[in-house]
């Protein structure tokens, strides 16, 4: 009888925590090799955000520091022991992270790779189409110059894969104007404080140019040409919000955002719960084209004055959402709170 | 015994916390087992090779602050040899990769001992000149690794005429760690010239007087960090699968691990276990705070505590203890 009793009130507790459990099912790994820059701490707020309201999640496990490829493996491994569901990872590069990807497929883990794509076939892949990104604002930039003349081109990271796409969109659009030339190539590191100084010495040493093309170091570009009178040239930049800001206010600026979502660890994780819920997409790889938003055209200027978000910080892209993908709030990235916090 | 149980009283302390931890993650994680143990070697492999390195210049009195940048020489060297050479080559390039790293490694003690200029300048210096090499062997991650080599630090050692259940979760990547580390260190630390590196790294008027070769074994200590520096690089090549030019956060973690292993910053005291151990702690505390989703920024700051905390403590009981 005692043990009846027992076994009722077991079964009871168990009923009652799966009422409890059945709305938050799942724990969803991240792993993210950036640490500290505005982007990347946008995506990880958009990943927890979207965790939160979707209430399908019940935990969030997130790896996320400054490292290599080989770091990440390590991390993606330790996600496999925490026994996620699914692990939401913004790669390193995109064949250095295979091994593990391919051991959490086999493991039954979602693996849906942000931002950048990985080669392993069994992973999602849900990435900004960075090639199109160097692309697109340069061939704009080119366009504004006239095509004719000299830029400064200020790339991201040295060795950096999202670096070398991009290279291979603006080299592309290069090859397309040849009366445009390379004046100074430099790689900012995507570090604000680097840029601004490189910039500050290209003014200083009078070299003469035409354009500044960037990779996301931007509104700190538009302060040393403020800051030390020097004429403006047309800038291609983000759509970071300090920049997008620049762009509406600052008086003989010409320029251009091009989008690059940081949101999309929010779709991500918007993905994986589709793929555990059962609705696969038909397409492994999903790529987010870019925009050009110009402060020339009346569609671009329309685009930066809806934009504007005074509330964001100057480094995080202003494209907190992605249609279709994202349902929270704004006001919910900034919080950046995830479930269980 | 006495006398091994004081002299090793440091690397025992140590393995007893590693103990403590790995049942801390089965406790936190009950599923863990032989997969757990084999991704922790594998993850800790490029660690502990550096740590290696940079414990054998710090026991030698000096510090390679460009190690972490040999080893992404040595990786993409290595991935573009092998992509160009092919599969069967392999061998040979990690032949050629290894006497790459010597080289680097005796180019910086040769540096030393020539200009005279302190060790953790002219480290320094060639950090950034190492990384604008790796940058210039390969601009972006790429090149190849070859399977059966990546297949030698995967999953768990089988010996033939063994059942696989008795031997399966010792990691490939732990024994070929404690391979190297047996092959060079031991001999090393026996022979005359492992002598004149503790010498030189202890007091270096005393060991010139001694008649110690003061600038030819610096540069030999420079150049086994070197050869260290590009197992470690190889090792990663090999477990990515690809070269990076960029190198990771290696430098900082191998001087943790050396400080944390018991190996004095002032040189000439220490050995290479309590590092290697203080290396898997490292990577079992990294996989603890991941199991217990802790907070990613205060991670960090645990890491940082743990390691001052051991390191005092350790400190302590060193000064009470018999000297």
């Amino acid at each position: 009888m005692n043990k009846l009793l027992v076994t009722a009130s077991a079964v009871s507790i168990f009923v009652g925590l799966g009422g409890i459990a059945a709305a938050q099912e799942y724990t969803i790994g991240v792993s993210n090799t950036v640490q500290g820059n505005g982007w990347r701490e946008e995506m990880i707020c958009a990943i927890k955000a979207q965790a939160l309201d979707s209430g399908l999640v019940s935990s969030l496990n997130i790896a996320h520091r400054n490292t290599d490829a080989a770091g990440q493996l390590e991390d993606i491994r330790n996600l496999i022991q925490a026994g996620v569901d699914a692990i939401v990872v913004n790669p390193a590069n995109p064949e250095g992270i295979n091994a593990a990807v391919k051991e959490a497929t086999d493991a039954g883990i979602i693996v849906v790779a942000v931002d950048q794509a990985v080669t392993e076939p069994s992973a999602y892949v849900l990435s900004n189409n960075q090639e199109e990104y160097g692309y697109l604002g340069a061939k704009w930039l080119f366009e504004q110059i006239g095509g004719e003349g000299s830029v400064v081109y200020m790339r991201g990271a040295a060795g950096a894969s999202a670096d070398d796409d991009r290279d291979k969109g603006f080299k592309r659009a290069l090859a397309e104007y040849p009366g445009v030339s390379v004046a100074q190539e430099v790689f900012t590191g995507w570090q604000q404080d680097q840029g601004k100084q490189q910039i500050l010495d290209y003014l200083a040493t009078g070299i003469p140019f035409d354009g500044v093309w960037t990779s996301g170091i931007d509104n700190v570009i538009v302060d040393a040409f403020v800051e030390s009178d020097a004429p403006l040239v047309p800038i291609v930049g983000a759509d970071n919000a300090g920049f997008v800001g620049q762009l509406a206010s600052v008086d003989g600026l010409v320029g251009a955002a091009v989008t690059n979502p940081g949101s999309i660890g929010g779709a991500g994780v918007t993905l994986a719960l589709q793929i555990l819920e059962g609705n696969a997409p038909a397409e492994k790889t999903v790529l987010v084209a870019p925009e050009l938003w110009d402060n020339v055209s009346d569609e671009g200027k329309a685009k930066i004055a809806e934009a504007q978000n005074p509330n964001l910080d100057p480094e995080w892209p202003v494209s907190v959402s992605i249609p279709d993908f994202t349902t929270y709030t704004t006001e919910e990235i900034i919080a950046c709170k995830g479930p269980g916090e | 015994m006495t006398r091994f149980l004081t002299r090793h009283s440091w690397s025992l302390g140590l393995f007893a916390i590693l103990v403590i931890l790995l049942v801390a993650t089965r406790i936190i994680q009950p599923n863990f087992g032989a997969s757990g143990l084999d991704s922790l070697a594998r993850a800790a492999l490029p660690f502990a090779f550096a740590t290696i390195g940079m414990g054998i210049v710090v026991i030698a009195g000096g510090i390679d602050l460009s190690i972490a940048s040999i080893m992404a020489v040595a990786g993409v060297i290595a991935a573009l040899l092998m992509q160009q050479m092919g599969d069967a080559s392999a061998g040979l390039v990690v032949l050629i990769v290894l006497l790459a790293g010597v080289a680097m490694g005796a180019i910086n003690g040769l540096l030393i001992v020539l200009t005279r200029v302190p060790d953790i300048v002219v480290t320094l210096a060639m950090l950034f000149v190492w990384e604008g090499v790796a940058l210039l062997i390969l601009n972006a991650p790429g090149g190849t690794a070859a399977p059966w080599l990546r297949a030698l630090v995967v999953g768990g050692v089988t010996i033939p005429g063994l059942p696989p259940e008795l031997t399966a979760w010792l990691p490939r990547a732990f024994v070929v760690l404690v391979a190297f580390t047996l092959i060079i260190w031991l001999p090393l630390r026996r022979s005359k010239l492992g002598l004149s590196i503790y010498a030189i790294g202890s007091d270096q008027n005393a060991a010139f007087r001694s008649g110690v070769p003061i600038g030819m074994t610096r540069v030999a200590a420079y150049a086994f960090a070197g050869l260290f520096a590009a197992l470690g690089g190889l090792s990663i090549t090999l477990s990515t699968g690809i070269g990076e030019p960029i190198a990771g956060p290696y430098l900082l973690a191998s001087v943790a691990a050396v400080v944390l292993g018991g190996i004095s910053l002032t040189g000439g005291r220490g050995g290479l276990l309590g590092p290697i151990i203080a290396v898997f702690i490292l990577r079992t505390l990294r996989l603890d705070l991941t199991l217990l989703s802790v907070d990613p920024n205060v991670t960090t700051i645990i890491e940082g505590i743990i390691m001052v905390a051991v390191v005092m403590i350790g400190g302590l009981l060193a000064m009470r203890g018999p000297r």
